[in-house]
């Protein structure tokens, strides 16, 4: 009896010494959300020292902050939904600090369960004011590279398509060839320093996805009025058959035209003269589906797989010599997580290709009749 | 004909906007930065303010907050910007701007027509979100 009361005294010792030692922030509490245990690490980070703190009702104790500086309410709290629902919540939130000051923690937050019934919840956070520091130069760089590369572009656009609608008088046939040059690779290039800062955005988390009502057949018509240069250049043709009537779906527009944009330059630029492209707009059950046909080379099967990983290019395009960096798919694969949907594909070698994108309908979906613009 | 106030601090895009707008029979505007542009929108109200975000002195957000939307409903806001998906666009939505073009990616062509369907539209961003 006396070894095994020794056990539990060493073990238990042990165990404090363990939970003292974690270098992060670690607070255990009851099933009434008081303090039973606090490390050090914690009593740094949030101030408080061990004699404040336990006792305490952890929620009042410490109030916590979303992203945008609002209160959470204390149903929302993490250590809440933890102890109600019996999972493991991670979750980056501020914590406000004995002497006011908001602190930027990683947590995750785990029930203590005895016999299937939560009895506590212990909470392992870390302070990550510095990746907070580090995201914001990343983002404060990102609008800076993007500005400065794209304002010179924006004048060479511009004057470039001022030359050619005439704005400074006719051109002569040669003069109009070396413009549609220039302005091809003006195109290219602004293309590329969007791909990349989007995919900078999105591997940095840095990306802002603004949702307001989005007529999706009008962002496909932009989209397709966009490419029909290159189309008709091709020989190529290409048809919308849009939804039954006028959707609009809560998303992003720009995010969305960005995903719809690289399927279709895909579409026109892996599909020879005299091809048909074809965008098919529908819905099924509580989803948006945007199907993109071509009749191009398709995708041969030992590629399929690779198909939208960072930098690959089938052999079969290469040998194509078709200008691409193989960022686009990543691109749109990132792009459609951040709108909460999914893309995927069915090809055949020589065939073609339908890329489909698929986008959650309800319950944000408003329809409007036609006449409603 | 609309009246369109074009504020952009780049002198070869300002000059540019003003010539193709006019091609269009706009009767056009210029300020190089959101605190000339507010001297002048204490004098007159456009239709349309084709508005740059990043400039000197005062930037397009400033001017949104000083100028107040909410007292000209009439006045439309387009915003042309290289900063596309950056906070500074939501706070020009959230300050009632009507539409975000994304300046390196427009043609003369597309400027005209969106300058064009952003006077017809009827809501602005402002109705919108209310």
């Amino acid at each position: 009896m006396a070894n095994k009361k020794q056990d539990y005294e060493g073990d238990k010792a042990l165990a404090e010494v363990l939970f003292d030692s974690i270098g992060d922030g670690a607070v255990t509490t009851d099933e009434f959300g008081n303090v039973t245990r606090i490390n050090p690490t914690a009593q740094s980070i949030l101030g408080y020292s061990e004699k404040e703190a336990l006792g305490k009702w952890f929620p009042k104790l410490c109030t916590a902050f979303d992203e945008s500086g609002e209160t959470i309410p204390l149903i929302d709290r993490p250590v809440t939904r933890a102890f109600v629902t019996g999972n493991i919540i991670s979750e980056k939130i501020h914590y406000k600090t004995k002497a006011g000051n908001l602190i930027p923690v990683s947590m995750t937050i785990s029930p203590i369960m005895v016999n299937g019934q939560p009895v506590g919840c212990i909470e392992i956070f870390r302070d990550i004011s510095r990746e907070y520091e580090i995201d914001k130069m990343k983002s404060d760089f990102i609008s800076l590279a993007s500005h400065q590369l794209r304002t010179p572009l924006s004048a060479i656009k511009t004057y470039s398509h001022m030359l050619a609608d005439g704005f400074m008088g006719p051109l002569s046939p040669r003069q109009n060839k070396s413009l549609k040059t220039i302005i091809a690779a003006t195109n290219r290039m602004n293309e590329t320093i969007g791909t990349l800062l989007n995919i900078t955005r999105i591997e940095s988390g840095s990306i802002i996805v603004t949702k307001k009502p989005v007529a999706i057949n009008q962002i496909i018509e932009e989209v397709i009025s966009e490419h029909q240069l290159s189309v008709t250049e091709k020989k190529q043709s290409i048809k919308l058959n849009k939804s039954k009537d006028d959707l609009k779906i809560i998303s992003d527009s720009v995010v969305l035209k960005e995903i719809i944009g690289n399927l279709v330059s895909n579409a026109v630029k892996y599909t020879p003269s005299n091809g048909k492209i074809t965008i098919d707009v529908s819905t099924r059950d509580k989803t948006l589906v945007v199907a993109v046909r071509d009749t191009g080379m398709g995708i041969p099967e030992a590629y399929k797989d690779n198909i939208f990983t960072k930098f690959f290019r089938g052999e079969n395009v290469i040998r194509q010599e078709t200008s691409g960096t193989g960022l686009g798919l990543y691109l749109v694969k990132g792009l459609v997580n951040e709108l909460g949907g999914n893309v995927w594909f069915e090809s055949t070698e020589g065939k073609g290709s339908t890329f489909y994108l698929s986008l959650p309908l309800l319950p944000q979906a408003i329809r409007t009749n036609k006449s409603v613009s | 004909m609309a009246s369109i106030l074009v504020v952009e601090d780049d002198k070869d895009l300002n000059a540019a906007y003003k010539v193709i707008l006019e091609s269009e029979k706009h009767k056009v505007k210029t300020a190089f930065n959101g605190q000339e542009a507010l001297g002048l929108l204490k004098k007159y109200t456009p239709d349309l303010i084709l508005l740059d975000l990043l400039m000197p002195i005062m930037g397009g957000i400033e001017l949104l907050e000083q100028y107040d939307l909410t007292n000209h409903p009439q006045v439309k806001v387009l915003i042309f910007t290289n900063m596309e998906n950056s906070p500074e666009v939501t706070k020009a939505y959230n300050l009632g701007a009507t539409r975000c073009i994304i300046k390196s990616w427009t043609a003369p062509q597309n400027l005209s027509k969106v300058v064009n369907d952003t006077l017809k539209s009827k809501n602005s961003q402002l109705k919108l979100t209310s």
